[in-house]
């Protein structure tokens, strides 16, 4: 598998032909994957919010659509091919059930900004495990493209 | 002066914030110590203002499983209050109220679930009352919900709320020992950047 790399909260990382990325304890936030199965390219971001409307946009990474983006132009800058690129996605739960409180879903507007924007990037969105009520860790390996997910209580899946 | 980041907090601002952990927190050790009939005290309550990552290390890193309770609060202050009950203080609680304990989270019963969630919820209701009558403003805390997850994912539920205001999270609140046994529960208030102003401003004296 090689390398390991972690991916914090409004994160990304790039790797190259080998080594993991996770990122961990995904609850509303949305783990994406994105990847150039002739280049190996595979990035992986930890967005946790569905829109950038902030004035500077200074941290890109934060949320679904600049991410997305900016991630896309990073990996082609590396010399991965745009009409190569495909992507997975996990997470976007709802931790809490709050009856009477004024929280919204953010985990489902994750999922709907995410969805959008990779179809408006023409992104295929190979596989995703998002929704529910629970915790998501996200593993993805860099030579294969394969994502694996663990949550608490539940087996792994693979994608 | 207006508060537009929590970095921007002075001094006297901390101050007041940690006088308000303080009183909280006092206020929720006595009804947990009321509550399991045992001595409880509290560490040194704190003011924490952190990046994303930098929480989740300070809570304990992002995968291990615990329980939170959370509550929201409306009205003149919007906030969100969190009760991270990892397991030893689980067990606690169960022990003195249930008589038995857990090896892990899913062997918690349905009484065992209702008696973490209520203890989260009278410790968050103590704390909440003690800022509404210090600042005298009327609190409406929802009803609790639970969860049993990665503490990673509980704890990103205020930053997301508050994530377009701000890359920080604020953390008011301690760590209580119960019998003289520092046991890992926190209770931790997630203010919003608006309520925070107006509650230093009710706090400080001024007409708010």
């Amino acid at each position: 598998m090689g390398d390991k790399v972690t991916i914090g909260i409004a994160e990304m990382s790039i790797l190259q032909q080998c080594g993991t990325l996770v990122t961990y304890a995904l609850g509303s936030c949305i783990g994406i994957c994105l990847y150039d199965p002739t280049a190996k390219i595979a990035a992986m971001i930890h967005i946790m919010l569905p829109l950038n409307m902030e004035a500077g946009r200074t941290n890109t990474m934060k949320y679904a659509d600049t991410g997305i983006r900016e991630t896309l132009k990073q990996m082609t800058a590396r010399g991965a091919s745009r009409n190569r690129i495909v992507a997975k996605i996990a997470g976007g739960a709802k931790m809490f059930e709050l009856s009477g409180g004024t929280l919204g879903n953010i985990g489902l507007r994750n999922v709907e900004s995410v969805r959008m924007t990779l179809r408006r990037e023409e992104i295929p969105l190979l596989a995703e495990d998002v929704g529910g009520t629970v915790a998501r860790t996200l593993y993805f390996d860099a030579s294969t493209g394969q994502a694996i997910i663990r949550s608490y209580g539940r087996s792994d899946k693979i994608y | 002066m207006e508060i537009r980041n929590y970095k921007d907090l002075d001094h006297l601002e901390l101050d007041i914030l940690r006088e308000i952990g303080s009183i909280g927190t006092g206020n929720a050790a006595n009804s947990l110590s009321a509550l399991l009939g045992q001595e409880v005290r509290i560490t040194l309550p704190e003011v924490r203002i952190m990046g994303y990552n930098e929480a989740i290390e300070w809570i304990g890193g992002p995968e291990l499983i615990t329980a939170g309770v959370l509550v929201q609060l409306e009205g003149a202050l919007n906030g969100i209050m969190l009760s991270v009950q990892q397991l030893p203080f689980a067990n606690l609680v169960l022990e003195s109220i249930l008589g038995q304990t857990v090896e892990d989270y899913d062997q918690l019963n349905e009484m065992g679930v209702s008696a973490l969630t209520e203890v989260g919820n009278i410790m968050i209701s103590s704390f909440v009352g003690a800022i509404s009558g210090l600042a005298s403003i009327p609190l409406r805390p929802t009803v609790p919900a639970f969860t049993i997850d990665m503490q990673g994912a509980i704890l990103t539920v205020p930053m997301a709320i508050f994530g377009g205001q701000s890359d920080y999270i604020m953390t008011i609140g301690g760590n209580f020992i119960c019998n003289q046994k520092q046991v890992p529960c926190r209770i931790l208030l997630s203010p919003d950047i608006l309520s925070l102003n107006y509650l230093l401003r009710k706090l400080s004296g001024e007409n708010g």
